[in-house]
């Protein structure tokens, strides 16, 4: 009879566990309830705009914002930031879900939980058009919950694809083409003619959107009447990337840019400039920034950088789902949040986009 | 596994046929029964909670995305906990889940016909059950280490083989994509596939004579050695179990996505022992109910729903289940064997 007695104990403790966490959460992160909105708005409101509201705000809508990357990938931070300021000034509850490490079946699961909550719109990220096809068309053309695509589009042509309302993100093709460009204006404009030879470092082959920012780049070589850059896998090792960089210089001493598709390749080729003394010889150009890649525009080993403006991408999604709900406004089919070329004439707006959102 | 606690099955009779369940499983059935009505409580006290903060949660979609969302994992738990009552472990179903998916998806491209490729899918579980049985009963390493060792080998072929990247069915999956297929009102094939494979190992673990030898293997090796059980024909047989099942799981995951991931799985092992474990499997081996782990799943998949529905951010997922796991924890140790 004793260890009866004990389980139920112990199942009350779990439940009071349970409860008890879920009520810290809840009390502190807000719930889908209208009744509790009152409750969590001063939370939510210091934590995203640190202007501290004094009064409690109703939300009029409801909207989830489903990615594939959270917290835990510092790109991330950002977008979350963005979401949760542009719901906050707009009475919109942003319930923001990522993972704790990429997975499709994450992603469906979340869009199929968050549509059983009937909320007024959907924001999502389309990974595995695959896998999202089938939920989201129901989620669409079903239920009725309009839906936003963020930071990964749907590639197939529209009439095929997935029947969202909009895309707001970068276009991949566009940044690499554009940087490309870029890249060989500025050698006109400062030697006189373009480069003589580049070298594309990819760090996941393979990978749709490194392989179409890849594209870009040498479609604009192409264009400008040049051989189009080589694409070495330079792996997510920054060491083998740094070896592989070398080597390869070592074989085309021509070489005047890397292109590099992230920081994880743009790093090593930095330090591999500085470490050989080639600065004035080789040139970085690169997708995405941050705070070393900052540093290598100011003291010119990076040619440029193309910005995705990750906030934006978290805060304008917000704002045309709530046009659309409040107005009943369209939202056009794209919206860019880049590629915005970020070269030394950019340096100090971007330093405070990274000061003030955390990142650019 | 480690000591065989001898206290059901000290022998006071002549080792006779039914002997194991009328010496020791009428009295802790009573017990076990307990434990899943603990399962119960619980699965009943977070779904009041969920519907408190959003009432959407007692929807009928909201259930059914519950139900679908514990099927894959469920299947998998059944067999898991039916190797764990048997007193061993099986770290590799994460790895077989993820080869069967991708190689039924591989077959179908190259023109196999999709029944043809369940078939050989699974009798590659199979196979890998055999080997994972073998590595432990005839080569003597303990089961958690030989499928820890195995998880990684299949795993690294997977990413060999994709390269890192995910792999797409381009053809049509026929009657294999029956293993998915939602039903009128949502509720997936998968779901009733979980509820007839739970019953199915229940009723063996309950109901047949191979199920009494596997608690007595796996509690108490030493006397089903002398009730003259072959402890190698019932552990090797778990084993194929738990890894066929697994592949069920990936065939599941490959009708509904249609595409997998090289990651696919990975975090699966432990979500299924942590099912089961919460469902009242003990990790000593011979004790433990199918209805309980698969209760234990759906209570998961339950957490799993309510939180993106309460609004909770995904990270708190963890968490939850990792405070379920612990009390669960204290829950087998106060009813396991060591206090008696």
């Amino acid at each position: 009879m004793d260890s009866r007695v004990l389980t139920l104990a112990a199942v009350v403790v779990a439940l009071l566990i349970g409860l008890g966490v879920g009520y810290a959460v809840w009390g502190g992160k807000g719930a889908a309830s209208t009744e509790t909105a009152t409750a969590t708005t001063t939370a939510a409101g210091q934590e995203a705009s640190g202007a501290g509201q004094p009064e409690a705000k109703e939300y009029k809508y409801t909207v989830y914002f489903i990615s594939h990357g959270g917290p835990g990938d510092p790109w991330w931070g950002p977008v979350i930031k963005g979401a949760e300021l542009a719901g906050d000034l707009l009475g919109v509850k942003v319930i923001y879900q990522g993972p704790e490490k990429f997975s499709v079946q994450w992603l469906v699961n979340a869009l199929e939980s968050a549509a059983a909550a009937n909320p007024d719109g959907i924001i999502i990220t389309i990974t595995n058009y695959q896998a999202l096809d089938e939920p989201l068309r129901r989620v669409i053309e079903e239920k009725g919950i309009p839906v936003i695509a963020v930071n990964v589009p749907d590639p197939r042509p529209e009439g095929e694809r997935i029947p969202y309302m909009s895309y707001v993100g970068q276009d991949e093709y566009q940044a690499g083409y554009q940087l490309a460009k870029y890249v060989i204006k500025w050698f006109q404009e400062n030697l006189g003619r373009p480069p003589k030879a580049a070298v594309i470092g990819i760090h996941e082959p393979g990978h749709v959107g490194l392989e179409t920012r890849a594209k870009g780049i040498q479609d604009a070589f192409r264009e400008a009447g040049l051989t189009p850059p080589e694409k070495i896998d330079i792996t997510t090792d920054t060491a083998q990337a740094y070896s592989r960089f070398e080597s390869y210089l070592q074989a085309h001493p021509d070489v005047e840019v890397i292109f590099t598709l992230g920081p994880l390749g743009a790093h090593p080729a930095m330090d591999l400039i500085r470490d050989k003394g080639l600065q004035g010889k080789v040139y970085v150009a690169t997708v995405d920034l941050d705070d070393k890649i900052l540093k290598g525009i100011e003291d010119g080993v990076v040619i440029a950088a193309v910005s995705q403006q990750p906030f934006a991408q978290g805060f304008l999604p917000v704002v045309f789902m709530y046009l659309y709900l409040e107005y009943g406004i369209m939202p056009p089919s794209h919206v860019p949040t880049g590629p915005t070329i970020i070269d030394k004439s950019l340096l100090d707006l971007v330093k405070k986009q990274i000061e003030t959102t955390g990142g650019a | 596994m480690a000591g065989a606690p001898t206290s059901f099955l000290s022998l006071k009779g002549p080792p006779v046929e039914g002997g194991v369940s009328e010496l020791g499983v009428s009295r802790l059935s009573s017990v076990l029964a307990y434990r899943e009505v603990g399962v119960l409580a619980a699965i009943l006290g977070f779904l009041a909670a969920f519907a408190a903060v959003n009432p959407s949660m007692l929807s009928a979609e909201a259930i059914t995305r519950v139900l679908n969302l514990a099927s894959d994992r469920g299947i998998v738990a059944v067999g898991v906990a039916f190797l764990m009552i048997g007193g061993e472990f099986d770290l590799s179903v994460g790895s077989v889940y993820g080869l069967s998916a991708l190689t039924f998806i591989e077959l179908v491209n190259h023109g196999v016909d999709p029944l043809l490729a369940v078939a050989l899918v699974l009798a590659i579980a199979a196979a890998i059950g055999v080997g994972n049985a073998a590595l432990t009963l005839y080569g003597g390493i303990p089961s958690f280490i030989a499928t820890l060792g195995t998880m990684w080998i299949i795993r690294a072929f997977i990413y060999v083989y994709t390269g890192g990247l995910s792999r797409f069915a381009e053809a049509d999956l026929g009657a294999a994509s029956l293993f998915y297929r939602e039903l009128a009102g949502g509720l997936a094939t998968s779901a009733l596939i979980f509820a007839a494979v739970a019953a199915v190992f229940h009723f063996i673990l309950t109901s047949t004579p191979f199920g009494n030898h596997l608690q007595a293997v796996g509690g108490a090796p030493g006397v089903a050695r002398a009730l003259g059980i072959s402890i190698t024909r019932v552990k090797t047989l778990a084993f194929i179990a738990s890894s066929v099942l697994a592949a069920v799981g990936g065939l599941v995951y490959a009708a509904r996505f249609k595409s997998v991931e090289a990651v696919t799985g990975v975090e699966l092992p432990l979500e299924v022992i942590a099912a089961s474990v919460i469902g009242g499997c003990s990790l000593q081996g011979g004790v433990g109910t199918i209805l309980g782990a698969a209760l234990g799943a759906l209570l998961v998949s339950e957490i799993s729903v309510g939180l993106v529905l309460a609004g909770v951010p995904g990270y708190w997922y963890i968490g939850f289940i990792g405070a379920l796991l612990v009390v669960a924890g204290v829950i087998n140790q106060r009813l396991g064997w060591r206090g008696e």
